[in-house]
């Protein structure tokens, strides 16, 4: 685990938001949790620059997906190099692709399995 | 033309009232002629009868002084003069009662002869002054008394003149007395011939009117009976159950078939009386004043039955009773009730994804808690920080529990059954299902319940939070169908108006088309894409709410559509002992 990693949680269910925090902490991640998407996109205008941005699909009146299409259009620098998006809906066909992002995840997530696969990501990149 | 009609018909009916009039004078005509007659009749014989009697006396007294005088002239002694003295002095008395007296002014030409009268009672007086010298000279009497004669002659003539006038007056008199007699005779008795013809023809009149009101009551007698015997052939061939109940003495007086077959053959089955009961404790009054009944009854076997019907005053065998029609609509209600159930599962159906992503929040809040506990586990103060995630997972876990329970709740099979239930907290539920997707769909959801929380409305409670929430994803459906609607939001009010309660869920989602409002409430009307809806929704919401004795209305609204439904608020036990 690299002390600079670090990652962006945006999710408006406040307690799932706090856990994934706490769970991204206890394992070396810097994170920043926000309730809503304009907050964290502010946050990445800002220069937050996380390594990997997880965000609920549905966060309020601004969805997931479109937080993910704003960020993308940032400059590279400001940009994460792992985007992953959770959902609680049950997704049949759907892929990561279809909403823009690197890894999908369908609610309840396995954190262990999460954090496998982005550093699995990192590294693969 | 009416006008003259209806006058032709009020103289028609005045008429015989005329022919009493005519009749009735023509008796008293009649009756006065008669009298009228009478009296001339007997004023005539009594004027004959004394007119006659003083010229007749007169004339007897002149003959009897004539005589006196001749009889003494020729032999004139004291007794025969003294009797001529006698007969002067009342000759003397007898010619003023021709003039003078009421009889003697009835002589024909007695004005005439008046002062020729006069005259001879100068004469006649001095002819009395002379007498006691006659009496008592000794001049021969007997030239004196032949002179007197002479000279009373011509008063003779007069008093007979009179006396044979007087017979042809009286002649006259009877002549006309018998053409009265006989006259009088035909006038009254062609009056009573009128009189009589009259009253003919009255009472011909009256009584063929009366044989036609006679064959117009028979007639109307007739048709009340084979109305009568259709109406009871009507009553006995009917569907319904038909029952006449005396509710004082909470007795059923009469029943049809159908109601015989419905309870119970028995007029004196126990079952009747708890009928009785139920209706008259259930009864509602409509829109139109009339007494309507939505009853559950349990029949003795056990079987419970839908009953809707009506009861209204009626008066039977001289009493006023109460006919109560009813209807068992247990098939009908059950079907609608399989309707609602598979609406409800539809509803649940679409909103599946919603749920289950519901569901998964909680879930993976767990998740999430347990892989941190874990975590824990390790660590010296692992005890507090464990506590703590387990507290999270029970919270979220009640979280899981809330939604399966409204999932279940709304899913369940409704009763079908009223009972008074509070508005408010249903209302709060039907919100609460669908919050979840309103926020998931970025649409608010403002409440605004200004009832109170104990507010009882009767119906089926389910039945009421299932056509809530079918409003409330209706207008989720509209917004979704036109996204850039602004703002997102609905409105679920409620509030009293006149002793009901308006229940409104407005959107902003732009409106129901004239086309789709028109048939908004049929079954099948649907707006939604295909395979989104089977477009029972309103129609179901409106038998619910009918059912609840209300109304469900639609109308657009600022930019959006509102459907209103009115309700009446229910008869708590304190409002029933108030009444």
């Amino acid at each position: 685990m690299s002390e600079d990693q670090s990652i962006l949680i945006c999710d408006d269910e406040a307690d799932l938001a706090g856990e994934l925090g706490e769970f991204f902490s206890a394992c070396g991640w810097r994170t920043i949790v926000h309730l809503g998407a304009p907050d964290a996109l502010e946050a990445l205008h800002a220069g937050a620059a996380p390594t990997c941005l997880l965000t609920d699909l549905r966060v309020g009146h601004f969805s997931g997906a479109e937080l993910v299409a704003a960020t993308r259009r940032l400059p590279a620098h400001l940009q994460p190099r792992v985007y992953c998006l959770m959902t609680g809906h049950v997704l049949d066909t759907s892929e990561a692709k279809d909403f823009g992002v690197d890894l999908l995840y369908v609610k309840p997530i396995d954190p262990d399995m999460v954090l496998n696969d982005i550093q699995k990501f990192l590294d693969g990149a | 033309m009416i006008f003259l009609s209806h006058n032709l018909r009020a103289g028609w009916r005045a008429w015989p009232t005329a022919l009493c009039a005519v009749t009735f004078s023509l008796f008293v005509a009649t009756a006065l002629l008669y009298i009228s007659e009478r009296k001339e009749q007997a004023l005539l014989s009594e004027s004959v009868t004394t007119s006659g009697w003083v010229a007749y006396q007169a004339q007897l007294e002149y003959v009897k002084t004539d005589d006196a005088l001749k009889r003494a002239a020729l032999r004139p002694d004291a007794e025969a003069l003294a009797d001529v003295g006698l007969r002067l002095e009342i000759l003397r008395s007898r010619l003023p009662l021709l003039y003078g007296s009421e009889d003697g002014r009835m002589l024909p030409e007695i004005d005439a002869l008046t002062p020729v009268l006069q005259r001879f009672e100068i004469v006649l007086d001095g002819m009395i002054d002379a007498m006691p010298a006659l009496e008592s000279g000794s001049a021969p009497k007997e030239p004196i008394l032949k002179a007197w004669s002479s000279a009373l002659a011509p008063l003779g003539r007069e008093l007979q003149s009179v006396l044979m006038a007087s017979v042809a007056y009286n002649n006259n008199l009877f002549e006309r007395e018998r053409s009265l007699s006989e006259q009088p005779t035909l006038v009254p008795l062609a009056l009573l011939f009128l009189s009589g013809s009259t009253l003919i023809i009255l009472m011909l009149t009256r009584a063929r009117r009366d044989r036609e009101h006679l064959r117009a009551v028979e007639a109307a007698r007739r048709a009340v009976t084979e109305m009568e015997r259709n109406l009871r052939g009507v009553v006995q061939a009917a569907p319904s159950a038909m029952l006449v109940v005396d509710p004082a003495e909470r007795a059923v007086r009469f029943i049809n078939p159908a109601a015989a077959e419905m309870v119970h053959p028995s007029l004196d089955h126990p079952d009747w009386t708890r009928l009785i009961d139920t209706s008259l404790e259930e009864v509602q009054i409509g829109d139109d004043g009339g007494m309507i009944l939505r009853i559950a009854f349990a029949k003795s076997g056990g079987d419970v039955v839908s009953l809707r019907g009506s009861l209204c005053p009626v008066m039977w065998e001289g009493r006023p009773q109460m006919l109560m029609v009813l209807i068992d609509n247990s098939r009908t209600r059950d079907a609608d009730l399989q309707l609602i159930q598979a609406a409800k599962l539809a509803t649940l159906g679409e909103m599946a994804t919603a749920i289950a992503h519901e569901l998964n929040q909680p879930l993976a809040v767990i998740r999430m808690a347990v892989a941190n506990a874990h975590r824990h586990l390790d660590a010296a103060d692992a005890r507090e920080a464990v506590a703590a995630k387990l507290d999270r997972v029970t919270t979220q876990v009640n979280r899981a529990k809330r939604i399966i329970d409204q999932v279940r709740r709304y899913g369940r099979q409704p009763s079908g059954k009223a009972a008074t239930f509070a508005l408010r907290p249903t209302l709060e539920l039907a919100a609460g299902f669908v919050a979840e997707q309103y926020r998931a769909c970025g649409i608010r959801l403002a409440l605004q319940l200004d009832v109170p929380a104990d507010l009882a409305i009767l119906g089926d409670r389910d039945l009421l939070e299932h056509v809530i929430v079918n409003l409330l994803i209706n207008a989720r459906d509209a917004f979704e169908q036109r996204a850039m609607a602004r703002p997102r939001t609905v409105w679920l009010r409620a509030r009293l108006h006149d002793q009901k309660v308006l229940v409104e869920v407005e959107d902003m989602a732009g409106g129901i088309s004239e086309e789709v409002m028109a048939h908004l409430f049929e079954p099948f009307s649907t707006t939604k894409p295909a395979g989104a809806g089977a477009g029972l929704g309103l129609s179901l919401a409106r038998s619910v709410v009918r059912d609840m004795n209300g109304h469900i209305v639609a109308e657009n609204m600022r930019n959006g559509a509102c459907i209103t439904l009115l309700l009446p608020v229910a008869r708590t036990p304190a409002t029933r002992e108030a009444a």
